[in-house]
């Protein structure tokens, strides 16, 4: 039963076996941030415009624009209630009460009696953080229609989805032939997008030189594609580069070395800090990896490619082969145990 | 002679190397190149003197840490020794803040200290934008101490001298004063 069972899960690897999940910015991810409000029902619906009107005024609720002053609360014998203002700027009293919430100007006998309530600290960024927020108090949303589907793991198509299989195929493909020579098991691949071509190839060699990490490896393979380049790893079969068609290839009218411009990056293992910045420095366009890494620099500890001071983002996503990913790694990890 | 633990440049020692790091990086700028100097001092001798190569290679990543921390290697190769234990008593001099790649190699190579002129306002590794010389990062290297601030408002004086020549792949420092 055993063989069988595991013969079939070997096949079973197609590119709907795993999904892809974009990893966004701490805003885009973090919970909800809830402030607490004063709020009352409205008994007199016609007096809700007046009330509206003079309420903004007296207490503006500077920095909360995404806040609807006013929510509707079904099967309730007064189903609209308003925002009054937020506790920290309410005045000093003893007993919660209308009169001294509002000045004797605003005429207020359309609104019952006030009570507390919980209102989203912050506009909304995502479709999640959307639903979380409006189950307290309803907010406005500018909703990035890329980034819902791509939360909902849905923004490649199948035939998008067979070519990232196929690259990080080739991205584990080179992390076993590194690992065979004593390496850690990480692989890279590093494609042009716009014409499915790969441009280097490359697998952790930190056996040779503790920075020769696999996405180092690439940056520098992609620098020789381009006539540049700093190391040899030609003893290395599996670490490999698209020499430029001659006819085809131009330099680059400036001499900038921004040589991954548009480009993306396969790794089967989230990038530590030093490849995460070797990444920014080389404006990568996309980075695509299986399996996070306990020190990842764009996920798990840091986000690189959301990091605001700096001067290039970038994308990221991961998922792709998630489980081959993450078995390359785990082996690697029980090795090393044995190892020290 | 200290232990591993107690391993610091002396004032002197920072003096002397800091000065040698300016001229590099004074002779950098009238060559038009990126005005950092950048030294790997072990044992009173210089094993490593990196300068900028991101043109010439093509490869982004080549700082002047990073040449400077192959030539380490190298020299090592050469003198029969191992890498992890002269760089346990190996200090950095640069005149600009290392970038947050350099100094997260800085530690995979173990170094313990880092001393530099100016901050790095748009890259630094060393606090300025992050601070990866003391992060908690268990699969990355040591941590390491830095020395900052030695003669930094020449190190920013240079690089804005480069600045208004050219060339946008210098670190673009702010003058600031903290
Ligand atoms: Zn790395
Ligand atoms: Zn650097």
């Amino acid at each position: 039963m055993e063989p069988q069972r595991k013969r079939w899960k070997g096949s079973e690897c197609g590119s709907d076996s795993w999904t892809v999940y974009p990893v966004l910015s701490d805003e885009q991810s973090q919970d909800l941030e809830l402030v607490e409000a004063f709020a009352a029902p409205v008994l007199n619906k016609k007096e809700t415009s007046r009330l509206l009107r003079e309420l903004s005024s007296l207490y503006p609720m500077s920095g909360l624009q995404h806040i609807k002053r006013v929510r509707t609360v079904k099967g309730s014998p007064h189903p609209l209630e308003v925002l009054l203002c937020l506790v920290r700027d309410a005045p000093h009293m003893e007993v919660l009460s209308i009169d001294s919430l509002l000045p004797s100007g605003v005429k207020h006998d359309a609104l019952g009696e006030p009570f507390r309530v919980k209102i989203p600290a912050r506009p909304p960024l995502t479709r999640p953080q959307f639903e979380q927020a409006g189950k307290h108090w309803p907010t406005s949303f500018h909703e990035d229609k890329q980034v819902t589907v791509a939360l909902r793991g849905e923004l490649f198509t199948a035939p998008q989805k067979a070519s990232m299989h196929m690259h990080m195929m080739s991205a584990l493909t080179a992390a076993k032939a590194g690992s065979e020579l004593g390496m850690d098991a990480v692989g890279a691949v590093v494609v042009d997008p716009s014409t499915e071509k790969v441009i280097a190839v490359g697998h952790d060699c930190r056996g040779d030189h503790p920075l020769h990490h696999a996405v180092m490896v690439c940056i520098d393979l992609v620098a020789r594609s381009q006539a540049g380049g700093s190391y040899y790893f030609d003893q290395y079969p599996a670490c490999t580069f698209t020499p430029p068609a001659s006819d085809t290839f131009q330099s680059p009218p400036s001499s900038l070395p921004y040589i991954c411009t548009g480009y993306d990056l396969y790794v089967t293992r989230e990038p530590c800090i030093m490849c995460a910045m070797a990444l920014v420095h080389s404006r990568i366009g996309r980075v695509f990896y299986g399996t996070a890494s306990a020190d990842g620099a764009l996920g798990r500890k840091y986000k690189i490619h959301t990091q605001k001071d700096l001067n290039h983002h970038f994308e990221v996503y991961r998922g792709v082969l998630g489980e081959q990913c993450e078995d390359l790694t785990s082996k690697v990890e029980v090795y090393r145990k044995v190892d020290y | 002679m200290g232990t591993e633990e107690s391993f610091y440049p002396s004032e002197e020692d920072i003096e002397k190397w800091m000065s040698r790091a300016f001229d590099m990086a004074r002779e950098a700028l009238q060559n038009g190149e990126v005005p950092v100097g950048c030294l790997l001092v072990y044992n009173q001798e210089v094993v490593g003197k990196g300068r900028n190569e991101v043109n010439e290679t093509k490869n982004a990543t080549r700082h002047a840490e990073m040449v400077a921390l192959d030539q380490l290697q190298d020299w090592c190769r050469r003198s029969n020794l191992d890498v992890r234990c002269v760089c346990e008593r190996t200090a950095l001099y640069v005149t600009v803040e290392p970038c947050i790649m350099c100094a997260a190699a800085l530690r995979l190579f173990k170094l313990p200290v880092v001393v530099f002129g100016c901050r790095n306002d748009r890259f630094g590794g060393c606090g300025s934008v992050l601070d990866v010389a003391s992060a908690d990062l268990p699969l990355t290297g040591n941590t390491f101490k830095c020395v900052s601030g030695h003669r930094a408002e020449e190190a920013v004086e240079m690089l804005k001298t480069f600045y208004r020549q050219e060339n946008p792949n210098a670190p673009k420092p702010k003058t600031r004063k903290d």
